[in-house]
C-alpha cells in the first residue's frame, strides 16, 4: 500500500534560502510534526507542499496522486495558518460555503453542526474565540474534502493555557478525522504532545526523522540534541564496549552508556530530567553512573529547578521543588548525581 | 472598564484647535460667501439656461466614465504594485505619481501631441474609426483620466496592501482559482481602498479645468462653462453656476463616501 503523503527529494531555491532533498512518507492518520528554529524553512516547506512554490526537483504525492505540478486549488489541502486566516468579510457559514461553492448550503450547516458550531453560523470571525476559530477553520477545510492537513504554527500567538486547551482539542479532532497532518512549530512541547512522527528541520534540511521518543532520547547530531532540550552534550572518548555497555572517558571521569557499538570519539548526551540527585553517596537508585557533584548554579524554571553541577565535567539536572527543598540545595552544596546507563545516549563522531 | 490613555495636554489641544480652526475657516469661507451672495432669482435664471445644464450633465457623464476606466485600468496596476516585485517598480510608482506634479495646462498640451489632430493615436483613430478626441466627450475623458488616475492606483494599492496574503493563500487551498480568489476575497477586503480611490478620481475628474480646456474647449464641461460665463458676463452668472455645480458635485461626493464608509462615518470618514 502506498503512503498517504510522500515527499521524495524535494529541493527548492528561494533567493538565498534553499530546501534540500526533503523526503518523508506519512500514513493515513499520522500527525507529523516538523520542529525547527525560526528561519529553518518550515513555512516554505509547507507552502511548497501546498503548491505555492514550485520545487526545483523531487516529487510530492498526496493520496497516491502526483501533485508536484498541480496548482494549490487542485491539491485538496486543508491549510491552517496562524490565527487560522478565516475570511473576515464572511460569516462562519459563508466561510465554510466558500470551500464548496456549488454545494448545497444545507451540507455546510450539517458540517458546522457536527463540530458544534451551528449556533455560530451567522457570526463573523471577529466575534469568535480562539477555539471557535480553530473549529471553523477545520470545518471550512473539511468542506473541501481534504486529503491532508497542514498546520503552520497555528497556536503560537496564543497564551499558554489557551494554547494547551486548543492543542488537546486539535489532537482529538485529528484523531477522529483520521487524516494525515503535517504540523510545523518551533515549540518542542507541541511536538511531544501532538506527534506520531516528527522531524527536525534546520536551514532547509531535515536532520532527523523518527518518533518523538527516538528524537528526544536519541538525537543523531549535536544540533538536534541541543534543540530538543538535552542540556548536557559533552565530547567523550570510548574506552571499551562489551555486552551492550560502553565505557566512555569524560575528562578525568568515566561514564557508562547502554550501547552495543560506539565510535572512538563520541558526544555524550544526558537529558536533564534523567539525572537524579541525592545527599548520601550510597543512597538512591542502583544506577551504574554515580558522581560526586558540587552545585554551581540554581535557577527556577516554570515548573522545575535547573541545577548546574560540577562532577569533574559539567552536568545539568532538572528536579522538582520538593526534591530541591528536601536536599537543601544551594550553590556550593555537595551531592551525589546518578544517571542510568540506559539514559546516556552516545552520538558517534566520524 | 477600559482606562483612558493619558490625554494630550489641554494647552496643546487648544493651540492645535486654533490652528485647525483657521484652516477650516480658510477652506469654507470663500465657498460659503459665494453661496450666500446668490439670489434665488439669479440661481433660477442660470439653472434654466440649457447650455449650463448640458455642461453640468457632461461633466458628470465624463467623470463617471473616467472613474470606470480608472477602475478597469488602475485597480490591476494597484494590485501588481501591492503584491509583486519587479525590476523598475520604483520607476512605475514614480510614473503613477507623475500627473500630480505636472501643471494641468502642460498635461493638455502633451495630450494634444498624442491625441490631437496630428498626434499618433489621434490621427490613427480618426483615420480608422472616424472618431476624434477633439470636440468630443472622448477628449474630455482622456484629459480627466490623466490627471485623476493616480488617486485610484494609490488608494487601491493601500487597500490591497492591507489584505493579509495568507487569506488569499488559504482561499487557493480551499479550491478557488486565482480569479475567484481575486474577486471573492481580495477585492471585497480591499474594497474601502478601491472605493476611496474611485471617489477621489471622480472628484478630481469633475473639477478638472486646465487639461480639458486645452485638449477640447468644446463640448464645455461645467468648469469650462463657468470660465466662459465669467469672461462673457462676469461674476454674477459665473458664480451662480458655480454654486449650482458645487451643490451637485458635493451631493455626489457625500453619497460616495456614504457608500464607502456607511452611515457612521459619512460624510467625513477616514480616507
Amino acid at each position: 500500500m502506498s503512503a498517504a503523503v510522500e515527499l521524495e527529494r524535494i529541493s527548492l531555491s528561494l533567493g538565498a534560502f534553499a530546501l534540500r532533498d526533503i523526503s518523508f512518507a506519512l500514513d493515513s492518520g499520522d500527525i507529523f510534526v516538523i520542529l525547527g528554529p525560526s528561519g529553518a524553512g518550515k513555512s516554505v516547506l509547507l507552502e511548497t507542499i501546498a503548491g505555492f512554490y514550485p520545487p526545483k526537483s523531487g516529487t510530492i504525492k498526496i493520496g497516491g496522486r502526483d501533485v508536484t505540478s498541480a496548482p494549490p486549488e487542485a491539491r485538496r489541502i486543508g491549510f491552517m495558518f496562524q490565527d487560522y486566516a478565516l475570511f473576515p468579510h464572511l460569516t462562519v457559514a459563508q466561510n465554510v460555503q466558500f470551500a464548496r461553492p456549488n454545494g448545497d448550503p444545507a451540507h455546510s450547516r450539517d458540517l458546522l453542526a457536527r463540530l458544534g458550531l451551528a449556533a455560530l453560523a451567522n457570526r463573523h470571525p471577529a466575534n469568535l474565540s480562539g477555539g471557535e476559530k480553530q473549529r471553523v477553520a477545520l470545518t471550512r477545510a473539511l468542506a473541501m474534502n481534504p486529503a491532508l492537513f497542514l498546520f503552520d504554527e497555528p497556536l503560537s500567538a496564543l497564551d499558554a493555557p489557551t494554547r494547551d486547551a486548543l492543542r488537546a482539542e486539535l489532537k482529538s479532532l485529528l484523531r477522529q478525522l483520521g487524516l494525515p497532518a503535517i504540523y510545523v512549530t518551533h515549540d518542542q512541547a507541541e511536538a511531544l504532545v501532538l506527534a506520531d512522527k516528527m522531524a527536525i528541520l534546520r536551514d532547509g534540511e531535515l536532520l532527523q526523522v523518527g518518533t518523538p521518543a527516538e528524537i528526544f532520547n536519541a538525537p543523531a547530531s549535536e544540533f538536534v540534541a541541543n534543540f530538543v532540550g538535552i542540556e548536557t552534550v559533552l565530547k567523550g572518548e570510548t574506552l571499551a564496549v562489551s555486552d551492550g555497555d560502553a565505557r566512555v572517558a569524560l575528562g578525568s571521569c568515566e561514564i557508562h552508556a547502554a550501547a552495543s557499538r560506539a565510535t572512538r570519539r563520541v558526544l555524550v548526551c544526558i537529558r536533564p530530567e534523567d539525572v537524579a540527585l541525592s545527599r548520601a553517596p550510597g543512597a538512591g537508585s542502583g544506577a551504574r553512573n554515580r558522581f560526586d557533584a558540587r552545585v554551581v548554579e540554581v535557577a527556577a524554571l516554570a515548573h522545575l529547578f535547573k541545577i548546574t553541577l560540577d562532577c569533574g565535567f559539567p552536568l545539568v539536572a532538572y528536579i522538582t521543588k520538593q526534591t530541591y527543598l528536601e536536599l537543601g540545595i544551594a550553590p556550593g552544596a555537595r551531592l551525589t548525581a546518578s544517571v542510568e546507563a540506559a539514559d546516556v545516549h552516545l552520538i558517534p563522531q566520524e | 472598564m477600559v482606562a483612558k490613555a493619558l490625554a494630550p495636554s489641554r494647552s496643546l489641544l487648544l493651540a492645535f484647535w486654533l490652528a485647525g480652526g483657521v484652516l477650516l475657516a480658510f477652506l469654507l469661507l470663500p465657498l460659503l460667501q459665494m453661496a450666500a451672495s446668490q439670489t434665488p432669482a439669479r440661481l433660477a435664471r442660470v439653472a434654466a439656461m440649457a447650455d449650463v445644464r448640458a455642461a453640468i450633465v457632461l461633466s458628470l457623464e465624463a467623470a463617471f466614465v473616467t472613474t470606470l476606466l480608472a477602475g478597469l485600468l488602475g485597480v490591476p496596476l494597484a494590485y501588481l504594485l501591492a503584491r509583486t516585485t519587479f525590476p523598475g517598480k520604483s520607476i512605475v510608482e514614480a510614473v503613477v505619481d507623475l500627473p500630480l506634479a505636472i501643471p494641468h495646462t502642460v498635461v493638455g498640451i502633451a495630450l494634444l501631441f498624442v491625441f490631437g489632430r496630428t498626434g499618433g493615436i489621434g490621427a490613427a483613430v480618426n483615420t480608422l474609426f472616424g472618431y476624434q478626441f477633439w470636440g468630443t466627450l472622448g477628449g474630455v475623458i482622456i484629459a480627466m483620466l490623466f490627471v485623476s488616475i493616480t488617486y485610484t492606483v494609490n488608494a487601491a494599492r493601500v487597500g490591497f496592501d492591507a489584505v493579509d496574503p495568507r487569506l488569499e493563500k488559504v482561499a487557493r487551498t480551499l479550491g478557488a482559482g486565482p480569479w475567484r480568489v481575486f474577486t471573492r476575497v481580495t477585492v471585497p477586503l480591499a474594497w474601502h481602498g478601491v472605493l476611496t480611490g474611485l471617489t477621489l478620481t471622480f472628484a478630481r475628474s469633475i473639477s478638472e479645468f486646465g487639461a480639458v480646456i486645452i485638449l477640447t474647449y468644446y463640448p464645455m464641461t461645467a468648469p469650462v462653462k463657468i470660465y466662459d460665463l465669467f469672461l462673457q458676463f462676469g461674476l454674477d452668472d459665473s458664480s451662480a453656476m458655480a454654486v449650482l455645480f458645487l451643490a451637485v458635485a458635493l451631493a455626489l461626493f457625500i453619497l460616495f463616501r456614504y457608500l464607502a464608509y456607511g452611515r457612521r462615518a459619512a460624510p467625513g470618514g477616514r480616507v
